[in-house]
């Protein structure tokens, strides 16, 4: 009995993590492949938690709400590239740059956050797909902004950002001015530790990052504890109920993301200041795929997700950003292969996760309708005996 | 209330905006060392001259030579000292502070600053992106987004 209590428990853990753990053993086997020195790999991973997290938890708050992963995050993110646009344009350098660029995108994520909420108001329970269709809508709008009214009807004087025919923006963007300031503001350089039986020398932290990704955790903390967060935690739980409570429904679910697209358009101005150049047509068109490839790495789920499976998420998927390549090299010879096998199994995570997660729901109504039945059997039983 | 909170936030940001854009606004400061005529008076280029803007690694420029200064910020100082033509000795010394302010780019000239005129600011050089007809010179980066000769647009 207890034997078998024991490996329905282990059976359990295994499937609700069963995302993480496939991605600790293909790391476990592809790191030594790929024949990085730890120091690579950590300032790598530091580098790449500093640039990615803060988009990744602006996906926490339309889960905490039931409305699942936030594929319109994509908007946020293109509110923050116009006001990259814009600030290059104006050759506003420095941590003055992001702080304009995030005043500049707050407005327009605000709008595109406004109207995707509504959108999946009336899409209650497919907001997965709309918010990934409104996605691409919302992108020819952008593209037709940004390439036919930019430098014509909108004023982008700067003749290095605008085409050569007078109008729209070029295909790349140099954010020389901004690159690395939130990074470099307060940096932080460690000598060298040892880590396990790991020697890492000459690591940089980017100090600032970490304390606005910190800043944000700690935000979300708090925003669960609000009558707000409540409300939408409520929601996440059971929308009718939550109805018949008195919550406004559709208000909670858009103020969600309006707030989920307001952080992703500043969680994208602080990755393209690490990265350095702003590719104008599609540097937001992974984001949100990558950033929930991410997420449900971690072990979050459509409708469950917290602060550890960000983190654990990042780690896990850049890692195996860094390793894949070389790991494939490695095995087979060409980087080419280890790209593929990191893409496939990226995207594969996020079916498997899908799918993983709707074979949970379905066992669990199962159960549901079980725990309703027994009761309901013995009464009926118990009536019998009486009569 | 709510409308009042509303409109003072909003005007803070819009405050904090142009703080922003003033404080942080990057100017590229030309300096020229050109010959130069002004009204009707010819001004030769400097033989020597080594030019420090704020506190960055003074730069030397010979006659009819330009380099390009970036400064963060609404104002800069620079110094400019007038070398002998031997190079060994500095001759006249000129410090001064500038505030560009909101403009974007300027353009110093050397030999106005060393007669002490006051009117060495001149328009920054324009630059001309290639004309839409010459395919070959527009940027790389350009590919896919400018119809190509022939092409049809659909």
């Amino acid at each position: 009995m207890t034997q078998s209590r024991i490996a329905q428990k282990l059976f359990r853990l295994i499937t609700d993590n069963a995302v993480p753990i496939i991605f600790i053993i293909i790391s476990a086997v592809a790191i030594p492949l790929s024949g990085f020195s730890a120091t690579y790999l950590v300032q790598e991973l530091l580098t790449r938690i500093g640039r990615n997290s803060f988009l990744i938890l602006s996906l926490l708050i339309p889960i905490m709400a039931g409305m699942g992963l936030n594929f319109g995050m994509v908007l946020g993110a293109m509110a923050g590239q116009i006001g990259l646009i814009f600030i290059s344009d104006w050759a506003i350098v420095g941590i003055h740059g992001i702080v304009l660029a995030m005043i500049i995108g707050t407005p327009i994520s605000v709008a595109l956050g406004l109207l995707c909420g509504n959108v999946l108001n009336r899409a209650k329970g497919q907001e997965m797909v709309t918010s990934y269709i409104l996605g691409f809508f919302i992108n020819g709008i952008y593209q037709l902004v940004v390439l036919y009214l930019m430098g014509g009807i909108i004023p982008i004087t700067d003749p290095i950002l605008v085409l050569s025919r007078g109008y729209g923006i070029r295909n790349s963007i140099n954010l020389l001015g901004v690159r690395t300031v939130l990074d470099r503001l307060f940096p932080v350089r460690i000598d060298s530790f040892t880590l396990g039986a790991f020697h890492v020398e000459n690591i940089s932290i980017p100090v600032a990052t970490y304390l606005v990704i910190a800043a944000f955790c700690f935000f979300i903390i708090w925003f669960r504890r609000t009558k707000l967060g409540q409300d939408m935690r409520a929601l996440g739980q059971d929308m009718a109920i939550a109805d018949s409570a008195g919550i406004p429904v559709n208000r909670t679910r858009v103020i969600a993301i309006v707030i989920s697209t307001v952080l992703a358009c500043y969680g994208q101005i602080i990755y393209l200041q690490n990265m350095g150049t702003l590719s104008t047509y599609s540097s937001h068109d992974q984001v949100g795929m990558f950033s929930i490839a991410a997420l449900l790495v971690g072990g979050a789920s459509v409708s469950r997700a917290g602060i550890g499976n960000v983190f654990l998420g990042v780690i896990l998927f850049h890692l195996m950003f860094i390793v894949a390549p070389a790991a494939g090299k490695e095995l087979i010879g060409e980087a080419q292969i280890g790209e593929f096998f990191r893409v496939f199994v990226s995207y594969g995570i996020i079916a498997l996760s899908l799918v993983l997660h709707a074979w949970k729901r379905h066992n669990e109504r199962i159960r549901a309708r079980r725990a309703l039945r027994i009761p309901a059997a013995g009464a009926a039983a118990s009536k019998e005996g009486t009569q | 209330m709510r409308t009042l909170l509303r409109t003072v936030a909003l005007c803070f940001f819009a405050l904090l905006s142009v703080l922003l854009f003033y404080f942080g606004r990057e100017h590229q400061v030309f300096i020229d060392n050109n010959t130069i005529e002004v009204e009707g008076d010819r001004f030769r280029a400097l033989r020597l001259v080594r030019v420090t803007v704020n506190d960055a690694k003074p730069m030397e420029l010979m006659q009819r030579e330009r380099d390009l200064v970036k400064v963060v910020g609404p104002s800069f100082r620079f110094k400019v000292e007038v070398m002998d033509q031997f190079g060994e000795n500095v001759e006249k010394v000129i410090e001064k502070e500038l505030r560009p302010g909101f403009a974007k780019n300027l353009m110093l000239s050397l030999p106005l600053i060393a007669s002490d005129r006051d009117d060495y600011i001149l328009p920054p050089p324009v630059y001309v992106p290639p004309p839409p007809s010459t395919r070959e010179a527009a940027a790389k980066d350009e590919e896919g987004l400018v119809p190509q000769e022939n092409e049809e647009v659909r």
